[in-house]
């Protein structure tokens, strides 16, 4: 098994990312967790301005869909747009499970779609799935490209 | 004036009703006689005279006739002329028309074209009982026109609020489903982190907390599946039943294999409807039948055969049967014939199932004895609304 | 099996590739519903409904596609180009497999829009393990798409 990923999580609702910190916190792969709260904040860190001038470029961005100030969509678009972040896999992690949301999503380029399960265990078990698929099995594209 | 030996049988209004009359007659004397003719039948009459089309349309607004009186034919009108005006300012107005001889086609065509009576001038003697019974008519229809309108309405009232409720119901448990989840997971976390650890009353608090909120998170669920029978949207389509219950015991399978149940099915129609939906019916259906079983494994068939108006299918088990007091009410939201420890479940699928049911213009319901089986029966429609009957389904 | 119930297009021309994957996808009940293309044109045939596959249509997309990089006829990275490329295919979860170790491969699949890229292990069982979390990952967890290509086209940038 590899050592961990550089996680970026972007969700406004602090009772999810916590439920996330606490998946991830018996994981033996030791994931660095990074937050943000809003989609402004989630741009600053992946452009490293600001405060996040020395922000370290994550492997996988887990993004919701629903947030303050700019929404996941145009997070992910304005990714896409950026040569330097287009190659970093996004993964949607949202409450929603409209199709459209899921269409335009992928119309948009995530890499995949997860929809925030309802209970705790099978919460915990997408999200140490998601840890466990991004970090063991695939491969990344590295530093700067 | 005397009608000296001719016996009138009037129904004249008494004691003398009021009658206010718009008369359109050029001729002084014929109009004296009309008027004559109303008094004597009973009638207290005030009436003003017109012979033109501008002092007509003039008495239309400002005097308020309840009834018209026209001769046909006018120095520069006519009555039936007279008539479109009527028809375009004051609809509700009855028209007599009171003339000279009119040839039968005549005076039929001047009906058809809403005429309400025609009196002839030689026969005035009639003119007080056709007054009566134009104003008997109009004021019937008045009174159905309102009924309509007030039916119209009612519908209306009722549609909206219909939609409010289900759009609340939707709302609420779509809005109710985000604090809960938060709610029913960090009491769980709390349960899993700390039980033990606490005193033994903790673990019995956060037990039952965590308890609490994963039955509500169901329920919430089962009431969102329920309030979006109503609003799916999806427009309707032909729907094979034979593949629909394919997909059905698939997605039963499980408890299929786990209960030995046999489920056997005839050859079943093509229906009007939205899939999901009619797949929602056979899939509560069969999966009650399969939960419901005796100490048997579940023999359940699914039969359709066709009646006059529709189709009627027919699911039938071995199970547990109905009590007859209950056959009704099990169909309502949430009511429950067995404890939540006995057998799983809310008690939504039946309601959902009346509901999808019903929405297509069916019925459903059961025929069971107690340890004897039930066989749920639900009807659907031949063909799909509002079109005209195909060859074939 | 009808054409429009495939859940997995599987793009592979080696023929133990092929049987490992297609046997630990139905052992762990993942899916059945398995098409194997042998090379990138038939792939493509399949993806844009021509060739042989002409009366498919685009409302029925598979879930998944797993595609390896080295395919006679077409290569890997052509397929997902054209995939990626096109509104009608583009929503479609491309997983690459492939025993390529170049990193430029990597680098240009996920600039592609590659939805991930997994290096194939050498050993058998290290295989299948890795097919089935695949499959768990993007059957299960994953939501796909349930395609609708007429507002896929419309949803396009306009």
């Amino acid at each position: 098994m590899k050592t961990g990923l550089r996680l970026f999580l972007v969700d406004d609702n602090p009772a999810d990312v916590g439920l996330t910190r606490e998946a991830l916190a018996t994981s033996p792969r030791h994931s660095a967790i990074e937050s943000v709260a809003d989609g402004t904040e989630a741009m600053a860190f992946l452009e490293c301005k600001g405060k996040y001038a020395s922000a370290e470029r994550p492997d996988v961005v887990i993004l919701d869909l629903s947030l303050p100030k700019k929404s996941g969509l145009s997070v992910l678009a304005a990714m896409k747009d950026a040569p330097k972040l287009r190659g970093i896999p996004v993964v949607i992690f949202s409450t929603s499970q409209l199709n459209d949301d899921v269409l335009r999503s992928y119309e948009m380029g995530a890499s995949c779609y997860v929809s925030k399960p309802g209970n705790l265990a099978d919460f915990f078990a997408a999200v140490k799935s998601i840890e466990e698929f991004w970090c063991d099995r695939v491969r990344l594209p590295r530093q700067g490209e | 004036m005397s009608s000296a030996g001719v016996k009138l049988a009037l129904v004249t209004p008494a004691p003398k009703a009021q009658l206010r009359v718009l008369l359109l007659e050029d001729n002084q004397l014929d109009a004296e006689l009309v008027l004559r003719a109303l008094r004597k039948g009973g009638w207290d009459v005030t009436a003003r005279v017109v012979q033109d089309e501008a002092a007509f349309t003039l008495a239309l607004r400002t005097y308020s006739p309840e009834i018209v009186l026209a001769d046909f034919n006018l120095p520069s009108w006519t009555g039936m002329a007279a008539l479109d005006v009527l028809r375009s300012e004051t609809p509700d107005i009855p028209m007599i028309l009171v003339s000279g001889a009119l040839g039968d086609v005549t005076a039929v065509e001047c009906i058809k074209r809403g005429v309400t009576d025609y009196v002839l001038k030689d026969g005035l003697a009639r003119l007080p009982e056709a007054v009566r019974r134009a104003l008997e008519e109009n004021h019937q229809h008045a009174l159905r026109r309102q009924a309509e309108e007030n039916l119209a309405r009612k519908v209306e009232e009722l549609a909206r609020s219909n939609a409010d409720l289900e759009q609340f119901a939707y709302v609420a448990s779509h809005d109710l489903q985000e604090p809960l989840r938060m709610v029913a997971a960090y009491t769980q976390l709390l349960s899993e982190r700390y039980v033990g650890k606490l005193d033994e009353n903790a673990d019995k608090f956060l037990g039952y907390a965590s308890e609490g909120a994963l039955r509500m998170q169901v329920l919430i669920q089962d009431l969102l599946a329920f309030s979006r029978v109503g609003r799916s949207g999806t427009p309707g389509a032909k729907v094979d039943c034979n593949a629909v219950m394919q997909d059905v015991l698939k997605t039963l399978g499980p408890a299929v294999e786990e209960s030995g149940a046999i489920v056997t099915c005839s050859e079943l129609p093509v229906v009007w409807g939205e899939r999901t939906q009619i797949a929602q019916v056979l899939q509560n259906l069969i999966g009650n039948a399969i939960k419901f079983r005796g100490t048997e494994p579940p023999r359940i068939s699914v039969q359709a055969e066709k009646e006059e108006s529709h189709w009627l299918f027919r699911v039938a088990d071995n199970g547990i049967g109905i009590p007859a007091e209950s056959v009704d009410n099990i169909f309502v939201v949430f009511q429950r014939l067995h404890g939540r420890t006995e057998y799983a479940g809310n008690g939504i699928g039946l309601a959902i199932c009346k509901k999808i049911v019903e929405r297509y213009g069916g019925r459903i319901w059961v025929e069971s004895q107690v340890g004897g089986g039930s066989t749920f029966k639900f009807t659907l429609p031949l063909q799909p609304p509002d079109q005209p009957e195909e060859g074939k389904p | 099996m009808k054409p429009d119930d495939i859940e997995i297009l599987l793009v592979e021309d080696s023929q133990d590739d092929v049987e490992l994957a297609l046997h630990t996808l139905r052992a762990e009940n993942l899916a059945n519903r398995i098409l194997v293309a042998r090379d990138g044109a038939e792939a493509l045939d399949f993806l844009f409904c021509t060739g042989p596959h002409a009366g498919r249509s685009f409302d029925h997309p598979p879930k998944l596609v797993l595609l390896d990089l080295k395919l006679p006829k077409v290569d890997g990275m052509q397929v997902l180009k054209q995939m990626k490329g096109d509104p009608r295919t583009q929503h479609i979860p491309v997983v690459m497999m492939t025993s390529s170790r170049e990193e430029r491969d990597l680098v240009a699949s996920y600039e592609l829009g590659v939805n991930s890229y997994l290096q194939k292990p050498v050993d058998f069982s290290e295989f299948r393990t890795m097919v089935k979390l695949l499959g768990l990952y993007w059957l299960v967890i994953n939501q796909p798409p349930v395609a609708d290509h007429k507002s896929a086209v419309a949803g396009q940038k306009k």
